[in-house]
C-alpha cells in the first residue's frame, strides 16, 4: 500500500491571506493537475471506500489547501449551530 | 430588483426549459396513441424530451408500430413519491407538458435551444401518475416514506450527480467537504471566503433530490439547516448564479448544470477524506461523468422510477412499465427503433447504472464497488467521449474475457 506522500510531494506551498471581504480567512488558489502523472499516493486496487475515493486516476486533480477557521483542533467539523 | 433580474435572465438563459403554450387542449382529448403520465423531478426534463420526442414515433424492433405520448409535469422528488405511494392525483386543469411528434413538428430538436420546447395540455380530470420519479434514495425524504405494500413497485434508474455551480468569472475552481459543510451549514458564520453572503446562496426546497443529496453529503442535517435561499426550481437556481456576484453560489443537478456550461462552471469537489478534488467528469470540459462512475466524484444518487402494480404483481399499465424499463435497463420483449444510452441517457448528463463502477445503499453513504450484470461502459463512453475498448463484430470477435455487445468488447 502507498503511503499518503501526497502531502510532501506536491510541489504546491499554500499561504493563507486575508481575503477583502472582513475576517473570512481566503486560502491560496486550487492548483490543477491535469492528468497523467502519478500521485503517489494514489490506490492502484481499491477495494474500500477510502481507497476508491483516492484511487490512480487520470482525471484531472484538483489539490486546494483549505483551512476553515472553525475546524476543531483535530481536524473535524463542529456541530450544526 | 434581484427577482428581476432572475426573470430576464431565465427568459434569455433558458429558453429550452420554457414550454410552449399556445395550445392547451385537453390531455385525454389525444387518444391517436397511448398516453404515460409522469410525475418526475426537474432534473429530469431533458431526459423526457428526448425520450418523449422519440417514443411518439416509436417502433419495435420487429417494425411494428409502438408509440407512446409522454405527458408530464415536474415537481421535488418527494412531493413525487407521495403522488404515487399515497397516492395524491394531480387536479383536473393542471398543465403538462409533451412532446410533438415528427409529423406534428418536424424541425423539433432537442439540440436546438431555439426549437425544443416542450408543448402543454392541461388534464380534464384528476389523475394519480402512471409514473413517478424520484432523483435520490426514497428514504432520504424527510420522513422516510412508507411503500404502500404490493401497489407500487420502485426501481433504481441512471445516476443523477448533483455540483455546486459558481459563475464562470469566479475564481474558485474547487471547494472542500469541510468548506461547503460551513458555507451551507453556518452560513456567514462559516467565514468560508467568497462565500459570505447569505443571499448569494442559491438552494432548492426541502423537497427536492438536489438539496437532500448535498445535504445528507454534507452531513447537514436535518436538511432545514441547509442555508441558502430556496428557489422554486432548477432553471431558477442556474438563472440566479448566472447573475448573481462573484461570491453566489447555487446546488444544481449535473444534468441541468450540462446544459448551462457556456454561462456558468461547477466546482471540483473534494469529499471527506479525499486527498484532491473532482470535477463529475474527467476534466471541466469533458462530459464522460467518469468520476461519478469510478467513486472520485462522490455526490450523486440513484433516480428511482416507480409505477402501479396490481396486488398479485403485475403492472397497472403495461406502456408504463415499458417506458420505466426503458429508462432503468429492464428487460423488454422487443427493443425500440432507438438506442437509449445514445439518444436518451448519454447526452443528457446520466449514467446508466450498467456504466457503474460504483453503488452505494443509502443517501450520502460510502462507496462500494459495483460490477454491472451486464457492462454497458464502453457503449456508453462511446457515446459521450471516446473508448479504448475494441471494437468487434461478426467477424472481429473479443479477446478472450470480454463479451461482444453493440459493437464493442464489454468487460462482462
Amino acid at each position: 500500500m502507498k503511503l499518503h506522500a501526497f502531502f510532501i510531494t506536491v510541489p504546491l506551498v499554500f499561504a493563507a491571506a486575508c481575503g477583502d471581504d472582513g475576517n473570512a480567512p481566503k486560502d491560496a488558489p486550487a492548483a490543477i493537475d491535469a492528468g497523467g502523472t502519478a500521485d503517489a499516493s494514489c490506490f492502484t486496487n481499491p477495494k474500500t471506500y477510502n481507497e476508491i475515493i483516492n484511487a490512480c486516476t487520470d482525471a484531472v486533480k484538483v489539490y486546494k489547501d483549505s483551512h476553515p477557521s472553525l475546524l476543531n483542533p483535530d481536524g473535524t467539523v463542529p456541530a450544526l449551530p | 430588483m434581484k427577482r428581476l433580474s432572475i426573470l430576464i435572465a431565465l427568459a434569455i438563459a433558458v429558453p429550452v426549459a420554457v414550454p410552449r403554450v399556445a395550445e392547451a387542449a385537453n390531455c385525454e382529448s389525444f387518444t391517436d396513441v397511448p398516453i404515460v403520465y409522469l410525475q418526475v423531478g426537474d432534473t429530469q426534463t431533458n431526459l423526457l424530451k428526448r425520450l418523449g420526442r422519440k417514443l411518439r414515433d416509436n417502433k419495435d424492433s420487429d417494425g411494428t408500430p409502438h408509440p407512446i405520448r409522454l405527458v408530464f409535469i415536474t415537481n421535488p422528488s418527494c412531493t413525487n413519491i407521495n403522488a404515487i405511494y399515497t397516492p395524491v392525483p394531480l387536479i383536473a386543469t393542471t398543465t403538462m407538458q409533451y412532446l410533438p411528434s415528427l409529423t406534428e413538428d418536424p424541425a423539433w430538436n432537442a439540440d436546438d435551444p431555439l426549437h425544443s420546447a416542450t408543448l402543454t395540455c392541461t388534464l380534464g380530470a384528476a389523475r394519480v401518475p402512471d409514473v413517478a420519479n424520484s432523483a435520490l434514495f426514497n428514504s432520504a425524504c424527510p420522513p422516510p416514506p412508507t411503500p404502500p405494500v404490493g401497489a407500487v413497485r420502485a426501481v433504481q434508474g441512471p445516476t443523477q450527480a448533483y455540483v455546486l455551480a459558481v459563475p464562470t468569472a469566479a475564481e474558485p475552481i474547487a471547494i472542500t467537504f469541510e468548506e461547503a459543510y460551513f458555507v451551507f451549514g453556518f452560513g456567514m458564520a462559516g467565514m468560508i471566503a467568497p462565500w459570505t453572503d447569505e443571499a448569494q446562496l442559491f438552494i432548492r426546497k426541502l423537497t427536492t433530490s438536489t438539496l437532500l443529496a448535498w445535504a445528507a453529503n454534507l452531513g447537514i442535517t436535518p436538511a432545514s439547516k441547509f442555508k441558502g435561499l430556496q428557489e422554486a426550481g432548477s432553471p431558477d437556481v442556474a438563472a440566479a448564479v448566472i447573475n448573481g456576484t462573484a461570491a453566489s453560489i447555487g446546488i444544481l443537478g449535473a444534468e441541468v448544470y450540462d446544459g448551462n456550461r457556456t454561462t456558468m462552471k461547477a466546482l471540483a469537489y473534494r469529499a471527506k477524506g479525499q486527498y484532491a478534488a473532482y470535477y463529475p467528469d474527467s476534466s471541466s470540459s469533458s462530459r464522460d461523468k467518469k468520476n461519478v462512475r469510478d467513486g472520485h466524484y462522490t455526490v450523486w444518487s440513484p433516480t428511482v422510477w416507480m409505477d402501479l402494480e396490481n396486488p398479485v404483481g403485475t403492472p397497472v399499465s403495461l406502456d408504463a412499465r415499458y417506458v420505466i424499463n426503458l429508462i432503468t435497463g429492464g428487460t423488454l420483449d422487443k427493443d425500440p427503433n432507438f438506442d437509449m444510452i445514445k439518444d436518451a441517457i448519454g447526452p443528457v448528463g446520466l449514467v446508466p447504472t450498467c456504466a457503474m463502477q460504483v453503488n452505494r445503499d443509502h443517501e450520502g453513504g460510502e462507496l462500494s464497488l459495483f460490477t454491472p450484470g451486464t457492462s454497458c461502459t464502453c457503449k456508453y463512453e462511446s457515446v459521450v467521449a471516446t473508448t479504448a475498448c475494441a471494437t468487434c463484430d461478426a467477424t472481429h470477435a473479443c479477446a478472450t474475457g470480454t463479451t461482444c455487445r453493440a459493437g464493442f468488447c464489454e468487460d462482462h
